[in-house]
């Protein structure tokens, strides 16, 4: 592949790389396991980037590939070990801002989202993006209605781990 | 709960430009780090598989034999064989590299994971079509080994010893088959353990 494509891909995707680490935050548990996805997700980019077509914004078509990797060609296990270790790495919180109270209910909410399933992330991380059901539905391969069900569903959940 | 989920929304969106940002170097680096996804995993191993089952089926030369027992003849039904065989071998070849171009990770996940799938169960046809074939070999070459060889020829006409090779060989194919059956249970299931239970989640979803 040419020098010039490396270089364009190199420029978007320096520009667009929260996308990744946000995806890492969710599916993984420390450090390394962040580095170590980010890479993968960024090898899978790559070899898609042929395929990437300028009509579409590079951000959306990340999005996909950055979750199928995460999902399905990432070997690893992408479940979190403990909650422990997941706190130290990814869990920032400025004090100054949060009153303590609601500042341990985004602290317990963090730590429930990550007892879920990989397909039960991938929802949840589309909704804290703000994508709408139709785009999520696309994405995972599922109809729209049962996206919604399955999103109110994954609430009860939640739900049910925050207040056994 | 909703509003638990948006105040975790608006803590997502705080912390958006928080992470430690990789450089464009770094980046650069990365592009020529190899892949270590499942995808290349299933094609190195399916590689493997398929050179070890085609060697397998070419390397044994029957004609020696044929020739030390005076049945020239059966040499040409063989070479048919052979030549069905490479043709098996070709189609494979072309469907397997078809559906492994096919699988890409823009799709949509489940596509994905189907796709995937599909790759894997060419490989499972093509090993199941090579066991099979060992097997009628074996039945076939047995058979042809008793009614063509003039010392065992004798042996059939008692009783006892030839249902003693049936059973022999009868054992030997079953302890193979259910030895190459739980290796390969072992390594698929550990391989596409996490994959399945994605699958099957997804598939939970439209139910």
């Amino acid at each position: 592949m040419s020098d010039n494509l490396e270089q364009t891909f190199v420029q978007q995707l320096r520009e667009n790389q929260n996308i990744i680490h946000k995806i890492c935050r969710l599916y993984t548990s420390d450090g390394d396991a962040h580095k170590d996805l980010f890479q993968e997700i960024t090898i899978q980019l790559w070899k898609a980037f042929p395929k990437f077509r300028g009509d579409a914004k590079f951000s959306t078509w990340a999005y996909r590939v950055a979750l199928n990797t995460a999902i399905t060609l990432y070997r690893k296990s992408t479940r979190s070990v403990s909650t422990v270790e997941y706190e130290k790495h990814s869990f920032f919180i400025s004090q100054d801002e949060y009153n303590s109270e609601e500042e341990d209910q985004i602290k317990l909410m963090y730590q429930a989202v990550h007892q879920l399933n990989d397909i039960e992330k991938a929802l949840v991380f589309m909704y804290l993006e703000d994508k709408d059901y139709t785009e999520i539905a696309e994405t995972l391969g599922i109809s729209e209605v049962n996206a919604r069900v399955k999103m109110n569903r994954i609430k009860g959940k939640l739900k049910k781990i925050l207040n056994p | 709960m909703m509003e638990e989920l948006d105040l975790l929304k608006k803590d997502w969106k705080k912390n958006e430009n928080s992470f430690e940002q990789v450089s464009e170097v770094d980046i650069y680096k990365m592009l020529h780090k190899k892949s270590s996804s499942i995808v290349k995993w299933i094609l190195i191993i399916s590689i493997l598989e398929v050179l070890l089952w085609t060697g397998i089926s070419f390397l044994y030369n029957s004609d020696e034999y044929f020739i030390k027992t005076h049945s020239e003849y059966l040499i040409e039904y063989f070479k048919y064989l052979t030549i069905f065989n490479y043709v098996i071998v070709a189609v494979f070849i072309y469907m397997f590299y078809k559906n492994y171009r096919a699988i890409s990770t823009i799709t949509s996940t489940k596509q994905l994971m189907k796709d995937i799938l599909k790759t894997r169960k060419i490989v499972r046809y093509y090993v199941w079509y090579n066991l099979g074939m060992m097997v009628v070999s074996m039945i076939i070459g047995f058979i042809l080994v008793f009614t063509v060889d003039p010392k065992l020829h004798e042996l059939t006409s008692k009783a006892n010893a030839m249902v003693f090779m049936i059973a022999f060989c009868t054992v030997c194919i079953l302890v193979f088959v259910g030895l190459f059956w739980l290796f390969y249970r072992l390594i698929y299931g550990i391989l596409l353990r996490k994959l399945f239970r994605n699958y099957n989640e997804l598939k939970k979803i439209d139910l």
